[in-house]
Protein backbone atom coordinates (compact mmCIF):
# COMPACT_ATOMS: atom_id res chain seq x y z
CA UNK A 1 0.00 0.00 0.00
CA UNK A 2 2.78 2.40 0.98
CA UNK A 3 4.61 1.76 -2.25
CA UNK A 4 1.47 2.60 -4.19
CA UNK A 5 1.13 5.88 -2.30
CA UNK A 6 4.77 6.73 -2.97
CA UNK A 7 4.40 5.97 -6.67
CA UNK A 8 1.31 8.14 -6.81
CA UNK A 9 3.10 11.07 -5.14
CA UNK A 10 6.04 10.71 -7.52
CA UNK A 11 3.64 10.56 -10.44
CA UNK A 12 1.96 13.74 -9.21
CA UNK A 13 5.32 15.43 -8.81
CA UNK A 14 6.78 14.48 -12.18
CA UNK A 15 3.88 13.96 -14.52
CA UNK A 16 1.69 16.93 -13.62
CA UNK A 17 4.35 19.65 -13.99
CA UNK A 18 5.30 18.06 -17.33
CA UNK A 19 1.71 18.36 -18.51
CA UNK A 20 1.52 21.99 -17.52
CA UNK A 21 4.95 22.75 -18.91
CA UNK A 22 3.77 21.69 -22.36
CA UNK A 23 4.30 24.14 -25.18
CA UNK A 24 7.47 25.46 -23.56
CA UNK A 25 5.52 27.58 -21.09
CA UNK A 26 7.18 27.86 -17.73
CA UNK A 27 4.33 26.80 -15.50
CA UNK A 28 6.13 27.55 -12.24
CA UNK A 29 7.09 31.09 -13.23
CA UNK A 30 3.63 32.05 -14.46
CA UNK A 31 0.85 33.82 -12.56
CA UNK A 32 3.22 35.59 -10.23
CA UNK A 33 5.11 32.37 -9.30
CA UNK A 34 2.21 31.35 -7.04
CA UNK A 35 2.91 27.66 -7.74
CA UNK A 36 6.30 28.06 -6.06
CA UNK A 37 4.36 28.79 -2.87
CA UNK A 38 2.21 25.71 -3.52
CA UNK A 39 5.33 23.56 -4.01
CA UNK A 40 6.93 24.95 -0.84
CA UNK A 41 3.79 24.17 1.14
CA UNK A 42 3.61 20.66 -0.32
CA UNK A 43 7.22 19.96 0.67
CA UNK A 44 6.52 21.04 4.25
CA UNK A 45 3.20 19.22 4.58
CA UNK A 46 4.45 16.00 2.95
CA UNK A 47 7.52 16.09 5.21
CA UNK A 48 5.40 16.40 8.34
CA UNK A 49 2.97 13.72 7.15
CA UNK A 50 5.91 11.45 6.29
CA UNK A 51 7.26 11.82 9.83
CA UNK A 52 3.83 11.06 11.30
CA UNK A 53 3.46 7.95 9.12
CA UNK A 54 6.84 6.71 10.39
CA UNK A 55 5.79 7.34 13.97
CA UNK A 56 2.50 5.55 13.43
CA UNK A 57 4.27 2.53 11.99
CA UNK A 58 6.51 2.31 15.04
CA UNK A 59 3.41 2.54 17.21
CA UNK A 60 1.71 -0.28 15.33
CA UNK A 61 4.80 -2.43 15.80
CA UNK A 62 4.81 -1.65 19.50
CA UNK A 63 1.11 -2.51 19.75
CA UNK A 64 1.77 -5.92 18.18
CA UNK A 65 4.67 -6.54 20.55
CA UNK A 66 2.69 -5.69 23.68
CA UNK A 67 -0.19 -7.81 22.42
CA UNK A 68 2.12 -10.79 22.06
CA UNK A 69 3.39 -10.31 25.62
CA UNK A 70 -0.07 -10.14 27.13
CA UNK B 1 -6.78 18.02 24.09
CA UNK B 2 -4.50 20.69 25.50
CA UNK B 3 -5.30 24.35 24.83
CA UNK B 4 -2.06 25.00 22.99
CA UNK B 5 -2.81 22.29 20.44
CA UNK B 6 -6.08 24.03 19.62
CA UNK B 7 -4.18 27.33 19.50
CA UNK B 8 -1.77 25.79 17.01
CA UNK B 9 -4.64 24.79 14.70
CA UNK B 10 -6.30 28.22 14.98
CA UNK B 11 -3.05 30.07 14.29
CA UNK B 12 -2.17 27.85 11.33
CA UNK B 13 -5.63 28.23 9.81
CA UNK B 14 -5.21 32.00 10.14
CA UNK B 15 -1.70 31.80 8.63
CA UNK B 16 -2.87 29.80 5.63
CA UNK B 17 -5.96 31.94 5.03
CA UNK B 18 -4.37 35.37 5.42
CA UNK B 19 -1.02 34.28 4.02
CA UNK B 20 -2.53 32.95 0.81
CA UNK B 21 -5.53 35.23 0.25
CA UNK B 22 -4.32 38.78 1.03
CA UNK B 23 -3.43 40.35 -2.34
CA UNK B 24 -0.09 41.86 -3.29
CA UNK B 25 0.28 45.60 -3.80
CA UNK B 26 0.34 46.91 -7.36
CA UNK B 27 3.77 46.77 -8.95
CA UNK B 28 5.58 47.51 -12.20
CA UNK B 29 7.09 44.47 -13.86
CA UNK B 30 8.99 46.18 -16.70
CA UNK B 31 8.86 49.07 -19.14
CA UNK B 32 9.19 48.92 -22.92
CA UNK B 33 11.33 50.20 -24.53
CA UNK B 34 13.93 50.03 -21.76
CA UNK B 35 16.41 52.26 -23.62
CA UNK B 36 15.85 55.83 -24.82
CA UNK B 37 17.94 58.75 -26.11
CA UNK B 38 17.92 62.42 -25.20
CA UNK B 39 15.60 64.77 -27.17
CA UNK B 40 13.51 61.75 -28.16
CA UNK B 41 9.75 61.89 -27.89
CA UNK B 42 8.36 58.43 -27.28
CA UNK B 43 5.54 56.40 -25.80
CA UNK B 44 6.72 54.00 -23.12
CA UNK B 45 4.62 51.04 -22.03
CA UNK B 46 4.51 50.28 -18.32
CA UNK B 47 3.57 46.65 -17.57
CA UNK B 48 1.86 46.36 -14.22
CA UNK B 49 1.33 43.48 -11.82
CA UNK B 50 -1.93 43.38 -9.81
CA UNK B 51 -2.86 46.74 -11.32
CA UNK B 52 -6.23 48.05 -12.46
CA UNK B 53 -5.32 50.99 -14.70
CA UNK B 54 -8.69 51.19 -16.46
CA UNK B 55 -10.78 51.30 -13.31
CA UNK B 56 -12.26 54.82 -12.91
CA UNK B 57 -10.56 56.88 -10.20
CA UNK B 58 -11.20 60.33 -8.79
CA UNK B 59 -7.72 61.55 -9.76
CA UNK B 60 -5.59 60.84 -12.82
CA UNK B 61 -2.76 58.30 -12.80
CA UNK B 62 0.61 60.06 -12.80
CA UNK B 63 3.83 58.60 -14.17
CA UNK B 64 7.46 59.60 -13.65
CA UNK B 65 10.88 58.46 -14.71
CA UNK B 66 13.10 59.73 -11.96
CA UNK B 67 16.82 59.89 -11.41
CA UNK B 68 17.00 61.00 -7.77
CA UNK B 69 15.25 63.30 -5.30
CA UNK B 70 16.15 66.36 -7.37
CA UNK B 71 15.65 65.25 -10.94
CA UNK B 72 12.52 63.61 -12.32
CA UNK B 73 10.69 63.58 -15.64
CA UNK B 74 6.91 63.45 -15.63
CA UNK B 75 4.95 61.88 -18.47
CA UNK B 76 3.07 64.41 -20.59
CA UNK B 77 0.28 62.04 -21.35
CA UNK B 78 -0.87 58.81 -19.69
CA UNK B 79 -3.17 56.36 -21.41
CA UNK B 80 -4.25 52.99 -19.94
CA UNK B 81 -4.40 50.33 -22.68
CA UNK B 82 -5.88 47.75 -20.31
CA UNK B 83 -5.69 46.92 -16.63
CA UNK B 84 -2.05 45.93 -16.75
CA UNK B 85 -0.56 48.07 -19.54
CA UNK B 86 -0.17 51.82 -19.29
CA UNK B 87 1.18 53.93 -22.14
CA UNK B 88 2.99 57.09 -21.04
CA UNK B 89 4.37 59.65 -23.48
CA UNK B 90 7.62 61.38 -22.55
CA UNK B 91 9.57 64.22 -24.13
CA UNK B 92 13.13 63.40 -23.22
CA UNK B 93 15.27 66.45 -22.30
CA UNK B 94 18.31 67.54 -24.27
CA UNK B 95 20.88 66.72 -21.62
CA UNK B 96 21.45 64.58 -18.55
CA UNK B 97 22.07 65.61 -14.93
CA UNK B 98 25.65 65.80 -13.65
CA UNK B 99 26.92 65.78 -17.27
CA UNK B 100 26.69 61.99 -17.49
CA UNK B 101 26.73 60.05 -20.76
CA UNK B 102 23.87 57.82 -19.62
CA UNK B 103 21.62 57.51 -16.57
CA UNK B 104 19.44 54.74 -15.17
CA UNK B 105 15.95 56.00 -14.41
CA UNK B 106 13.46 54.50 -11.96
CA UNK B 107 9.89 54.07 -13.10
CA UNK B 108 7.20 55.41 -10.79
CA UNK B 109 3.45 55.05 -11.27
CA UNK B 110 1.15 56.81 -8.83
CA UNK B 111 -2.41 55.53 -8.77
CA UNK B 112 -4.96 57.31 -6.52
CA UNK B 113 -6.33 54.04 -5.11
CA UNK B 114 -3.55 51.49 -5.63
CA UNK B 115 -0.82 53.83 -4.38
CA UNK B 116 2.66 54.43 -5.76
CA UNK B 117 4.64 51.59 -7.31
CA UNK B 118 8.29 51.74 -8.22
CA UNK B 119 10.61 49.81 -10.51
CA UNK B 120 14.27 50.65 -9.87
CA UNK B 121 16.62 51.09 -12.87
CA UNK B 122 13.78 50.57 -15.32
CA UNK B 123 15.10 52.59 -18.24
CA UNK B 124 18.49 53.67 -19.58
CA UNK B 125 18.59 57.18 -21.00
CA UNK B 126 21.60 57.84 -23.27
CA UNK B 127 23.08 61.20 -24.17
CA UNK B 128 23.23 61.82 -27.92
CA UNK B 129 24.79 64.91 -29.54
CA UNK B 130 26.88 67.21 -27.44
CA UNK B 131 25.42 68.26 -24.13
CA UNK B 132 24.20 71.79 -23.71
CA UNK B 133 25.65 73.90 -20.93
CA UNK B 134 22.52 74.42 -18.85
CA UNK B 135 20.36 71.54 -17.65
CA UNK B 136 16.97 71.15 -19.24
CA UNK B 137 14.16 72.47 -17.04
CA UNK B 138 12.13 69.33 -17.73
CA UNK B 139 14.19 67.61 -15.00
CA UNK B 140 12.98 69.93 -12.25
CA UNK B 141 9.66 71.33 -13.49
CA UNK B 142 7.48 68.45 -12.30
CA UNK B 143 8.94 67.00 -9.10
CA UNK B 144 7.55 63.82 -7.55
CA UNK B 145 4.99 65.03 -5.00
CA UNK B 146 1.75 63.96 -3.35
CA UNK B 147 2.21 60.22 -3.78
CA UNK B 148 -0.70 58.04 -2.70
CA UNK B 149 -0.66 55.15 -0.28
CA UNK B 150 -2.63 52.01 -0.93
CA UNK B 151 -5.68 51.59 1.22
CA UNK B 152 -6.49 48.22 2.71
CA UNK B 153 -4.54 45.14 3.70
CA UNK B 154 -1.93 43.95 1.22
CA UNK B 155 1.57 42.48 1.04
CA UNK B 156 4.49 44.30 -0.60
CA UNK B 157 5.23 43.72 -4.26
CA UNK B 158 8.85 42.85 -4.95
CA UNK B 159 10.37 42.10 -8.31
CA UNK B 160 11.64 38.51 -8.72
CA UNK B 161 9.71 37.45 -5.60
CA UNK B 162 6.16 38.22 -6.76
CA UNK B 163 3.72 35.93 -4.90
CA UNK B 164 6.53 33.89 -3.36
CA UNK B 165 6.84 36.60 -0.72
CA UNK B 166 4.13 34.50 0.94
CA UNK B 167 6.77 31.85 1.63
CA UNK B 168 7.81 34.11 4.51
CA UNK B 169 4.98 32.47 6.46
CA UNK B 170 5.95 28.92 5.54
CA UNK B 171 9.70 28.66 4.95
CA UNK B 172 10.99 31.20 7.49
CA UNK B 173 9.03 29.89 10.56
CA UNK B 174 10.75 26.49 10.08
CA UNK B 175 13.92 28.07 11.49
CA UNK B 176 12.06 29.49 14.47
CA UNK B 177 10.55 26.07 15.20
CA UNK B 178 14.01 24.53 14.94
CA UNK B 179 15.46 27.07 17.37
CA UNK B 180 12.67 26.66 19.93
CA UNK B 181 12.78 22.85 19.74
CA UNK B 182 16.56 22.73 20.09
CA UNK B 183 16.29 25.17 23.01
CA UNK B 184 13.74 22.89 24.68
CA UNK B 185 16.04 19.95 23.99
CA UNK B 186 19.06 21.55 25.64
CA UNK B 187 16.84 22.69 28.54
CA UNK B 188 15.90 19.08 29.28
CA UNK B 189 19.49 17.91 28.79
CA UNK B 190 20.68 20.33 31.44
CA UNK B 191 17.85 19.22 33.69
CA UNK B 192 18.88 15.60 33.12
CA UNK B 193 22.47 16.31 34.15
CA UNK B 194 21.11 17.92 37.27
CA UNK B 195 18.69 15.12 38.06
CA UNK B 196 19.12 11.93 35.97
CA UNK B 197 15.57 10.80 35.22
CA UNK B 198 14.81 8.77 32.09
CA UNK B 199 11.87 10.97 31.14
CA UNK B 200 14.04 14.11 30.94
CA UNK B 201 16.39 12.34 28.55
CA UNK B 202 13.46 11.13 26.43
CA UNK B 203 12.23 14.71 26.13
CA UNK B 204 15.64 16.05 25.14
CA UNK B 205 15.98 13.40 22.42
CA UNK B 206 12.45 13.90 21.04
CA UNK B 207 12.78 17.70 20.80
CA UNK B 208 16.12 17.34 19.02
CA UNK B 209 14.67 14.80 16.58
CA UNK B 210 11.67 16.92 15.65
CA UNK B 211 13.98 19.96 15.48
CA UNK B 212 16.03 18.15 12.83
CA UNK B 213 12.81 17.34 10.94
CA UNK B 214 11.94 21.03 10.77
CA UNK B 215 15.51 21.89 9.82
CA UNK B 216 15.33 19.47 6.87
CA UNK B 217 11.93 20.89 5.87
CA UNK B 218 13.33 24.43 6.08
CA UNK B 219 16.28 23.44 3.92
CA UNK B 220 14.12 21.66 1.31
CA UNK B 221 11.43 24.35 1.16
CA UNK B 222 14.21 26.94 0.85
CA UNK B 223 15.67 25.01 -2.09
CA UNK B 224 12.32 25.05 -3.90
CA UNK B 225 12.02 28.80 -3.31
CA UNK B 226 15.66 29.44 -4.28
CA UNK B 227 15.27 27.56 -7.55
CA UNK B 228 12.74 30.11 -8.80
CA UNK B 229 14.22 33.27 -7.28
CA UNK B 230 18.00 32.77 -7.23
CA UNK B 231 18.02 30.52 -10.30
CA UNK B 232 19.23 27.28 -8.71
CA UNK B 233 18.31 25.26 -5.62
CA UNK B 234 21.76 25.31 -4.01
CA UNK B 235 24.03 28.34 -4.35
CA UNK B 236 26.46 27.55 -1.51
CA UNK B 237 24.98 30.54 0.23
CA UNK B 238 26.47 31.02 3.69
CA UNK B 239 23.14 30.37 5.39
CA UNK B 240 22.55 27.18 3.39
CA UNK B 241 26.02 25.88 4.26
CA UNK B 242 25.87 26.79 7.94
CA UNK B 243 22.41 25.26 8.29
CA UNK B 244 23.62 22.02 6.73
CA UNK B 245 26.54 22.07 9.17
CA UNK B 246 24.21 22.68 12.14
CA UNK B 247 22.00 19.75 11.09
CA UNK B 248 25.07 17.52 10.86
CA UNK B 249 26.08 18.56 14.40
CA UNK B 250 22.65 17.44 15.59
CA UNK B 251 22.77 14.26 13.50
CA UNK B 252 25.96 13.41 15.41
CA UNK B 253 23.94 13.74 18.63
CA UNK B 254 21.88 10.72 17.57
CA UNK B 255 24.93 8.79 16.42
CA UNK B 256 26.38 9.38 19.88
CA UNK B 257 23.16 8.24 21.58
CA UNK B 258 23.15 5.01 19.59
CA UNK B 259 26.78 4.12 20.16
CA UNK B 260 26.57 3.06 23.81
CA UNK B 261 24.97 -0.11 25.10
CA UNK B 262 24.56 1.32 28.60
CA UNK B 263 21.49 3.57 28.37
CA UNK B 264 22.47 5.66 31.40
CA UNK B 265 25.95 6.40 30.06
CA UNK B 266 24.53 7.16 26.64
CA UNK B 267 21.99 9.59 28.08
CA UNK B 268 24.58 11.42 30.17
CA UNK B 269 27.10 11.81 27.35
CA UNK B 270 24.35 12.84 24.92
CA UNK B 271 23.18 15.50 27.35
CA UNK B 272 26.69 16.94 27.59
CA UNK B 273 27.09 16.84 23.82
CA UNK B 274 23.69 18.53 23.39
CA UNK B 275 24.95 21.57 25.33
CA UNK B 276 27.89 21.86 22.93
CA UNK B 277 25.60 21.35 19.94
CA UNK B 278 23.30 24.15 21.05
CA UNK B 279 26.25 26.40 21.76
CA UNK B 280 27.50 25.83 18.20
CA UNK B 281 24.04 26.57 16.79
CA UNK B 282 24.18 30.25 17.69
CA UNK B 283 27.37 31.11 15.76
CA UNK B 284 26.43 28.77 12.89
CA UNK B 285 22.95 30.18 12.29
CA UNK B 286 23.01 33.68 13.75
CA UNK B 287 26.53 35.09 13.78
CA UNK B 288 28.54 33.65 10.88
CA UNK B 289 25.86 34.25 8.20
CA UNK B 290 25.82 37.94 9.09
CA UNK B 291 29.55 38.29 8.58
CA UNK B 292 29.53 37.24 4.95
CA UNK B 293 27.69 38.27 1.82
CA UNK B 294 24.54 36.26 1.39
CA UNK B 295 21.60 35.98 -0.96
CA UNK B 296 19.36 35.87 2.08
CA UNK B 297 17.93 39.09 3.43
CA UNK B 298 19.58 40.11 6.66
CA UNK B 299 23.12 39.51 5.38
CA UNK B 300 26.18 41.56 6.30
CA UNK B 301 25.01 42.83 9.64
CA UNK B 302 21.45 43.96 9.28
CA UNK B 303 18.79 41.77 10.82
CA UNK B 304 16.19 40.59 8.32
CA UNK B 305 13.42 42.44 10.10
CA UNK B 306 13.90 45.87 8.56
CA UNK B 307 10.99 47.62 6.90
CA UNK B 308 12.47 46.59 3.52
CA UNK B 309 11.86 42.90 4.16
CA UNK B 310 8.87 42.84 6.45
CA UNK B 311 6.23 45.55 6.61
CA UNK B 312 3.46 45.84 9.16
CA UNK B 313 0.87 43.85 7.21
CA UNK B 314 3.37 41.02 6.89
CA UNK B 315 4.13 41.12 10.60
CA UNK B 316 0.40 40.64 11.30
CA UNK B 317 0.69 37.23 9.60
CA UNK B 318 4.34 36.39 10.26
CA UNK B 319 4.27 36.42 14.07
CA UNK B 320 1.10 34.25 14.35
CA UNK B 321 2.70 31.94 11.76
CA UNK B 322 5.78 31.49 13.95
CA UNK B 323 3.60 30.73 16.98
CA UNK B 324 1.36 28.30 15.04
CA UNK B 325 4.21 26.33 13.46
CA UNK B 326 6.12 26.24 16.75
CA UNK B 327 3.15 24.82 18.64
CA UNK B 328 2.71 22.23 15.87
CA UNK B 329 6.37 21.26 16.29
CA UNK B 330 5.90 20.81 20.03
CA UNK B 331 2.74 18.79 19.36
CA UNK B 332 4.62 16.37 17.12
CA UNK B 333 7.43 16.17 19.68
CA UNK B 334 4.83 15.41 22.34
CA UNK B 335 3.61 12.40 20.33
CA UNK B 336 7.21 11.25 19.92
CA UNK B 337 7.82 11.49 23.69
CA UNK B 338 4.68 9.52 24.47
CA UNK B 339 5.61 6.79 22.00
CA UNK B 340 9.07 6.50 23.54
CA UNK B 341 7.55 6.28 27.05
CA UNK B 342 5.34 3.35 25.97
CA UNK B 343 8.20 1.63 24.23
CA UNK B 344 10.56 1.96 27.19
CA UNK B 345 7.84 0.58 29.43
CA UNK B 346 7.24 -2.37 27.08
CA UNK B 347 10.95 -3.14 27.00
CA UNK B 348 11.18 -2.82 30.75
CA UNK B 349 13.64 0.07 30.62
CA UNK B 350 11.60 2.42 32.73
Amino acid sequence: MDRAVLTFVLWLGIYLPAVFAEGNRDFMRETGKIYVVVATLLVILLGIVGYLIRLERRLTKLEHQTKDDA
Amino acid sequence: MKWWKIASVVLLVYTFTAGLLVPLKSGIERVEPAVAATKQSLAIRFFGYNTFFTRPAEEPIRVWLYYNDRYALQARQVKPLNDTILEATFQMPANLPDGKSFVLLNALVDHPAAGASLLPAALTLRQVDSAEASLDRAWTDNPVTGLHLQRGFSFPYQNILYETIRNTYFHVPMWFVLLFLFAASVFYSIKYLHRPEVDLDRRAAAYAEVGILFGILGLLSGMVWANYTWGKPWSNDIKQLMTAAALLVYAAYFVLRGSFSDPEKSARLAAVYNIFAFASLVPLLYILPRMFDSLHPGATGNPAFGTQDLDNTMRAVFYPAIAGWTLLGFWIADLRIRYQRLRDKALGLD
